[in-house]
This record gives structure tokens, C-alpha cells and sequence, in this order.
């Protein structure tokens, strides 16, 4: 109800418009209505026709990953899209003798704890720089949006041997989850996108709590915390869309240890070892690509609304 | 009114010491993980640096080397060359798609989900995928009637992976291309129906132009992440970069160079050069859009 109030965010802003957008679209006459002009109707086959095509270029290599997935190794030898004895062998094979179940578990720990300390410390963060006054604040802000600059591969080598050997107390984070966790504690950029929409909530409502008495804390938990949903939102499928198939640093910090493997580095270790296991290959990507599917089918509004706040921005 | 001030002024602190304390983690992230290696990586990259610590000052003697090494500069012209090939036919398949997908269309949601559904599943799955069909009894052989090795072969490696590249990351280009149309105002297009501007007209004279910051946002983004390619290279190849180091980029090399062979003021001033790069590309880019928009 107060949220409809509340000028909406970059973010907000776009997943309005494109459901608004879907809306008109809707609205409008089917566009093969007779009575229309034969040119048209023929512009209007040949636009369907090359969306179709383009959708099944887009799609058709994860039909054949999805069938081969429930072939049999001899089987992948023939090309047909339907398997004639479709099994969920390969899928019980690769969950338990290769080890998938576990990646799939790491996986799923992995990526809601890193998705928490982001939302929660983005949150936190991007409220304070929008709404409290602190010396330096500019400052410090400048330089949280200078870290966005900084590349992961300038950061390789100095993280590498951080981890390896941390300073002052000489831990290993090598092959560890802490590791991971303490590098990905938050991210600048959802940082910022908090910020910006805590920016547009009016201030009416935390005067109104502190009138009630309440103290900072509680202003920004029971206050300005349910009214920033969609930044948050945003954050936590974005976050955990990006942990879950994050390759680059979990290779680096879990590659020798493969009890902490998720499942893009089981997929490359299989891969590596054992090179033409093609069902089973298979069905490991579609465990890979199924949960982000779904989350992405269920929240598709918040999905695009978040990839899209950065270009509105830019 | 002297204890009003007073209490504004404990008031005052009490609200800073609490932004400071909602910042200090967020701020410790930053400071530690992100800053402080920039410079530390300035640092080292100006030493001989091994697993065991510091071996030796070089001063900017791993910086020439790098123009020595025949594998760096390989690296660099194996991702130079991804970069302009792929950094173009992503913006235009995105583009494309994007106009399309934008127009008064039925089952337009699901054409965009299609379009953008590469984009969302991991590397990994997607590069597994993209073994297995282009492998020499894989789907496309089979299609083209031939029976090459795309990823085992040094000739059609890398074009390999620009195509999957090209393939998985369009449809988040088609995402920031449809929030930059959307931006224009319906009103030009009126102006247009009303001067009798054709369709392919109206695209060329007035949408293209008007899109410049979205191609601006664009063209860097994908400049950017074409320069760090790593993960498709690196699970093609094995992690070798090969066959014949035709698939070893910038940042594989790099990989090597620092957690295989733990060459730690060899491989700082690769991540340095790469920046440089990364950022003269961006900067480049920025004075190029900047001098259209003023001419």
C-alpha cells in the first residue's frame, strides 16, 4: 500500500515498464485480424516465422542436452531428439556415483549464504549512506563506487596469497568455504543499488517512527526495511543466480578440496576425467541449469528489473 | 536553548556513530578486498615473488618481460581478436532481438524469456553443452556432414567459443537494449507515422540515434567482459588453454601464471596490464561517444 506512493527506483521503474509494456501489448487486436492489408499479414508471418527460428536456435541445444540426458551412452551415437527407452539412469548415476548430490548441496549452501550477507550487510550499508550523516561520508561512498572499477584479475594475486596465507593471524582459506564467503561478503554494486532506492522512499515515514520513539535500528528494520522489497528482491536473485554459477573464484579456493566442489566445478571435473560420459555430462548441466530456471520463471519481473537497473543507469 | 543545541549535538554523534557501525563491515569488504590488492598488486608486480614470499627487486623488469613472452602476447591477440569479433555481433543480435521482442507482439514474454534463457544458466553447463554438440560425433558434424573436433582443433577452437559467447551472452545485451527503447519517448514515433516514415526508415533515422547511451552502455559492457574471458576457455580447453594455446586468453594465463605456477610478481603485473587495458578500451570509448555527442 505505501510502496504505491513511493516514486519508484530505476530498478522498480523498468519492471513496471515492462510489464506495462506486456500489458498494452495484450491489449491490442490479434495482428492477423482479417481486413488488414496483405502486406501486413505477410510482414507479420515473416516477423513470427524469424522469432521462431531464433527461439528454437536458442533453445534446441538444451532439447539435446535434456534428451541425450535420458539416453543411454550407446544410444548418443544416433540423433534422434526423442530417446527410445528414455531412463533416469544418467541422472541417478551422476547424483550418486559422481558425486553431483554433494556439489548440488555445496551449491545450494554456498550461494544462500553468500545471497544473506549481501542483502543484509547491501541493505545495512546502503542505508547509511542514504539517509544517515556521518564526516566522510562522501568519501567513502566515492570509493565503495571506485571498487567497481577494479577488476577481479587485478585482484588475483593479492587475494590468492591473502587467502593462502592471511596476514597478522597466518590462517589458510585455501579450500575452505570461509574463504569464499569472507571475499564475497558483499557486493559494491548491490551496495549502491540499495542506496539509490532507499534514496527515493520519502522521509515521511522514519519522522513519523521517530516521533514514535524509535531508535535508529529499529526506524531501518521495521520501517525502511519491508518498504525497500523490490531493491531487495532484486538483490537476492541476482546474488544467488550469480553465486550459483560463479566458476572463476571457486575454482580458485575450492579446486583441492573436492568436498567443497559446486556443481560448475563438478561439471568441469567430470568433463576433464571422464571425456565422453555424455548422458551423464548432460544431466549434470541440467541439475546445473533447472534451479535458476525456475527461480528465473517465478521472478522474472525482479530478474529483469535488476539486469536492466545498471543500463537504465548507464 | 543552549541544552536544545547540546542535545542536537549528542543527537549528531549518536546518528553518525550508528552509520558508521551500519558501514564498518561493507567498508572493511572494500577497503580489504578490493583496495588494498590494487595497490599491493602495484606493489608486487615490481618484484620476483614465489610462494615462499619475496625473492628479489626487479624494479619494472616483469613488466618488460611481459613484452618478451611470446605466450602473453599470444594470449593478447587471442583475446583481442575474441573481443572484435564477438563484441560486434553481440550488439547487433541484441539489438535485433531487442526491436523485435519491443514490438506489439503476442507471446512476447516468451519470446524474451527464450532469447534471454542462455544467458542465465552457468558457464560451465552451457560450455558442457557446447562440448558435447560440437564434438566430432557431436550434433553439428552431424548436421554439416563433417567430422571435426570444433574445441580440439587450433583452427576452429577459439571461433568455437566466440560462437557460444555469442550465443549465451546476446540476450543480456537484447535486456539493455529493450530498457534503453523503452526510454524513448512514444512521441517521435508519432512524429514519424505522421510524416509517413517507413518502418526500416524510421529504425535507421531515428531509433539507432536516439539508442546512442544504450550503445554506449553496451558496447562497454561487453567490451569489458569480452577482455576477461576465462571460464568457456578455460573448461574447453581442459584448463590448459590449448590445443596449441589457441583458446589461452589474458586472464588464463594469468590463472596459470599465479595459482599453477605460484609466479605471484609475474602474474600482479599481468593483472596490472590487463587493467590498463581494460580501462584505456573503456576511456577510448568514452571519447569517442563524448566527440559524436558534441559534433
Amino acid at each position: 500500500m505505501a510502496t504505491d506512493e513511493t516514486p519508484a527506483t530505476p530498478a522498480a521503474l523498468t519492471a513496471e515498464q515492462l510489464s506495462r509494456a506486456d500489458e498494452a501489448a495484450a491489449g491490442r487486436p490479434p495482428i492477423d485480424i482479417p481486413g488488414r492489408e496483405r502486406s501486413a499479414v505477410t510482414r507479420s508471418l515473416v516477423v513470427y516465422g524469424l522469432l521462431i527460428a531464433v527461439a528454437l536456435l536458442y533453445f534446441v541445444p538444451f532439447f539435446w542436452s535434456v534428451s541425450t540426458s535420458l539416453k543411454t551412452l550407446p544410444e548418443t551415437v544416433g540423433f534422434d531428439l526423442i530417446p527410445d527407452n528414455p531412463s533416469l539412469k544418467a541422472y541417478r548415476e551422476s547424483l550418486t556415483s559422481f558425486n553431483f548430490a554433494r556439489y548440488f548441496g555445496n551449491s545450494v549452501f554456498i550461494a544462500t549464504v553468500v545471497t544473506i550477507q549481501n542483502v543484509f550487510l547491501s541493505a545495512l550499508g546502503g542505508y547509511a549512506f542514504a539517509r544517515l550523516r556521518f564526516p566522510g561520508r562522501e568519501v567513502l561512498f566515492f570509493l565503495v563506487l571506485g571498487t567497481l572499477m577494479i577488476p577481479d584479475e587485478l585482484r588475483l594475486v593479492p587475494i590468492f596469497q591473502m587467502l593462502t596465507d592471511f596476514p597478522v593471524t597466518h590462517w589458510s582459506f585455501i579450500g575452505s568455504y570461509q574463504g569464499f564467503f569472507l571475499i564475497s561478503l558483499v557486493g559494491a554494486a548491490n551496495l549502491f543499488l540499495m542506496r539509490q532506492y532507499f534514496l527515493t522512499i520519502p522521509r515521511d515515514f522514519e519522522e513519523a517512527a521517530k516521533l514514535d520513539g524509535a531508535g535508529y535500528f529499529k526506524t531501518y528494520w521495521k520501517v525502511m526495511l519491508p518498504l525497500a522489497g523490490p531493491a531487495l528482491a532484486a538483490i537476492t536473485i541476482l546474488t544467488f543466480q550469480g553465486t550459483w554459477n560463479a566458476f572463476f573464484w571457486p575454482l580458485i579456493i575450492f579446486l583441492g578440496n573436492e568436498d567443497l566442489f559446486t556443481l560448475p566445478l563438478g561439471i568441469f571435473q567430470f568433463r576433464t576425467q571422464y571425456q565422453t560420459f555424455w548422458p551423464h555430462l548432460m544431466a549434470a548441466s541440467v541439475i546445473a541449469i533447472i534451479p535458476i530456471f525456475l527461480i528465473y520463471l517465478f521472478f522474472q519481473r525482479y530478474f529483469i528489473a535488476g539486469i536492466t537497473a545498471a543500463g537504465v543507469k548507464g | 536553548m543552549a541544552r536544545s543545541g547540546r542535545g542536537l549535538g549528542s543527537e549528531r554523534v549518536r546518528e553518525a556513530l550508528v552509520g558508521y557501525a551500519f558501514i564498518v563491515i561493507p567498508m572493511f569488504s572494500f577497503l580489504v578486498f578490493s583496495i588494498y590488492p590494487l595497490f599491493y598488486a602495484l606493489y608486487i608486480s615490481r618484484y620476483e615473488w614465489g610462494i615462499l614470499g619475496k625473492i628479489e627487486p626487479l624494479g619494472l623488469e616483469n613488466y618488460r618481460e611481459l613484452l618478451r613472452d611470446d605466450l602473453f602476447g599470444k594470449a593478447v591477440k587471442n583475446t583481442l581478436l575474441y573481443t572484435a569479433v564477438v563484441v560486434p555481433c553481440q550488439m547487433a543480435l541484441g539489438l535485433g532481438m531487442a526491436v523485435i521482442v519491443n514490438q506489439a507482439l503476442r507471446f512476447r514474454t516468451f519470446f524474451r524469456a527464450a532469447f534471454y534463457f542462455p544467458s542465465l544458466a552457468s558457464s560451465a553447463a552451457i560450455t558442457a553443452i557446447a562440448i558435447f554438440i560440437l564434438s566430432s560425433d557431436g550434433l553439428l558434424n552431424s548436421l554439416l556432414g563433417t567430422d571435426r573436433a570444433w574445441f580440439a582443433d587450433s583452427d576452429t577452437a577459439l571461433p568455437s567459443i566466440m560462437g557460444l559467447n555469442i550465443w549465451t551472452t546476446s540476450g543480456t545485451m537484447m535486456l539493455f537494449y529493450l530498457a534503453s527503447l523503452q526510454s524513448i519517448s512514444t512521441d517521435v514515433y508519432e512524429a514519424a507515422a505522421i510524416d509517413g516514415a517507413r518502418t526500416w526508415r524510421t529504425f535507421w533515422k531515428i531509433t539507432f540515434p536516439l539508442l546512442k547511451p544504450g550503445h554506449f552502455f553496451v558496447l562497454v559492457v561487453s567490451v569489458i567482459g569480452s577482455l576477461q574471458l576465462f571460464d568457456q576457455a578455460f573448461i574447453a580447453s581442459g584448463g590448459g588453454g590449448g590445443p596449441n594455446y589457441a583458446t589461452t586468453t589474458m586472464v588464463l594465463y594469468l590463472f596459470q601464471t599465479t595459482v599453477q605456477d605460484f609466479r605471484f610478481g609475474y602474474g600482479a603485473a599481468l593483472g596490472v596490464a590487463l587493467f590498463v587495458l581494460i580501462f584505456t578500451l573503456t576511456l577510448i570509448q568514452r571519447l569517442l561517444f563524448g566527440r559524436t555527442e558534441a559534433a
